[in-house]
């Protein structure tokens, strides 16, 4: 579904993906870990086409098309969703007419019809409850006033309602609590099928116990420098990085 | 439905309306040259005014005790609207201004009544070489009222937009309570916006809050949106929308506001 090689990508001329490689196959989970710094949400804003950054050299493939070649809305009706570590406010817009815009879009891009007023309702309704979102919270503005945990469950109400062939979810467990997280990690995995994947920007191991990775990767100075499987997550919850990077520097 | 088609089966006022009692409908007044409005003791009414001719418009208003007026006006022509509103005691006004394009309106509001209020929305969208004035003058003459304006402005191309709000607080005017707020959106590098919001106080016991800001699109919002898969047009415009769209919103009458939220996203295609 998704290749990605030899990627390189700056900002201000500052480079900071210093040659990623990844494969992701659909049915797959992948968690991508690091310290701080280490690239990982740019890894997310140049797969998801964030103009902010430039790609410098690499190729990335998602479903057999060049995706660096797509602008940030081709690359998201060809299915490709970011669920944003801070999502954006916005005022007078509601959350209703957002998604009914983003839905009828990528619906026309794939030649079909857009939903009707009452389609599209009993579709909110029903993806609402996969987050346990208040049905409230469609009425208002885009994350507007939302709370921290009701902005991360509203990323993922926007992931089922748009379901997306690859999901890149940054850091969507920072700032949740205990609750908020299994809400949201359970909600991922109830939307995971074996047509779509899933990559997973995270910090800590407990968002994995809950969606379980089949890769585990490390993002060390915009490089993988280790990948394994989920047994990963627990040693580097143990041990942090320190062993990998030193081995990395040797 | 399109406003001229929903306008169309309205009564019309000319030169003169006087309400009585409750009047359930709205009325519509089409490029009035002069209209004077009398809305007796505890009458109600709502008025459509539409200025869809350059021309000029002299209006005035007049709330007896305990009188209810909403006025909705609309400007897609070059016109010059002045407006005087006389309140008596517990009336309340409520007003909506939306300037699609080079217009003038001139709102004056009279609080003479004690526990008067008025509530003022302003909105002003310019693209291209056009200009557009909102001047909002609110005049508390009395105790314990309450007024609230707010207004919002939209220019792009080489367009300037100006807004001139005043609070003017007598000093009988005890217990006023009086917000005034513009803010504004740069859609361009050559676009200007001019604000001067006022207040000019001389009573001692009041609760006044005035402010103005000039913004340009949040380009993050812009990202975002376009993740769902919107177009960079599409975005934009919904920001705008959003951002001028709740005022619209305040016009009480369900279809109208739709009419008029229609016609402001027509005007934004051409910005």
């Amino acid at each position: 579904m998704l290749k990605v090689k030899d990627l390189h990508a700056s900002v201000d001329g500052k480079e900071i993906l210093c040659g990623i490689n990844l494969e992701v196959k659909a049915g797959e989970v992948h968690a991508i870990m690091g310290p701080n710094g280490s690239g990982k949400s740019t890894l997310a804003s140049v797969l998801a086409g964030n103009e902010k950054f430039t790609v410098t050299q690499g190729e990335v493939e998602f479903e057999g098309r060049n995706l660096l070649e797509s602008s940030i809305e081709e690359r998201a009706r060809m299915g490709l969703f970011l669920g944003f570590q801070y999502p954006v406010e916005i005022p007078g817009v509601t959350m209703a007419n957002f998604m009914k815009i983003a839905v009828n879009e990528q619906r026309k891009f794939r030649g079909e019809e857009p939903l009707t007023a009452a389609e599209f309702l009993k579709l909110m309704r029903e993806k609402a409850k996969v987050v346990e979102l208040d049905a409230k919270l469609t009425s208002r503005a885009v994350n507007e006033g939302f709370s921290g945990g009701e902005k991360k469950k509203n990323e993922i109400f926007q992931m089922a309602m748009l379901d997306p062939k690859l999901a890149i979810l940054d850091e969507t467990d920072s700032g949740l609590d205990i609750d908020a997280l299994r809400i949201v990690a359970t909600g991922v995995t109830k939307l995971h099928t074996e047509e779509n994947a899933t990559v997973v920007i995270t910090h800590y191991q407990r968002l994995l116990d809950y969606i379980v990775p089949d890769y585990v990767h490390v993002l060390y100075k915009g490089r993988i420098i280790y990948t394994g499987d989920k047994s990963l997550a627990l040693k580097l919850e143990k041990e942090g990085y320190d062993w990998l990077i030193n081995d990395y520097k040797e | 439905m399109e406003l001229r088609e929903l306008i169309r089966d309205w009564k019309q006022v000319k030169e003169q309306w006087t309400v009585s009692g409750c009047e359930e409908q709205p009325v519509v007044s089409l490029s009035p040259e002069h209209l004077t409005v009398e809305v007796a003791e505890g009458g109600a009414a709502h008025l459509v005014i539409l200025c869809h001719e350059p021309r000029t418009s002299e209006l005035k208003l007049h709330l007896a005790e305990g009188a209810s007026l909403t006025v909705n006006l609309l400007f897609t022509a070059e016109a010059f609207l002045s407006l005087e509103a006389d309140q008596e005691a517990h009336s309340s006004l409520k007003m909506t201004s939306v300037e699609l394009g080079s217009a003038n309106a001139r709102l004056t509001i009279n609080l003479r009544g004690r526990d008067a209020e008025s509530e003022v929305n302003g909105v002003f969208l310019t693209g291209g070489e056009e200009h557009a004035e909102l001047m909002i003058r609110t005049n508390h003459l009395a105790a314990d009222c309450r007024s609230r304006s707010i207004a919002r402005g939209v220019a792009g191309g080489k367009s300037v937009g100006r807004f001139e709000g005043m609070v003017y607080v007598a000093q009988d005017a005890q217990r006023t309570d009086a917000e005034q707020q513009n803010r504004n959106l740069l859609l361009s590098q050559k676009a200007r916006i001019e604000t001067m919001p006022q207040l000019e106080i001389y009573a001692d016991d009041v609760k006044c809050s005035h402010g103005a800001t000039v913004g340009q699109m949040d380009q993050e919002a812009v990202y975002y949106m376009r993740q769902r898969g919107m177009d960079e047009q599409q975005a934009r415009r919904l920001q705008i929308v959003g951002f001028v769209g709740d005022l619209v919103m305040h016009c009480n009458e369900d279809a109208l506001c739709d009419a008029v939220l229609k016609l402001m996203e027509q005007k934004l295609e051409t910005m």
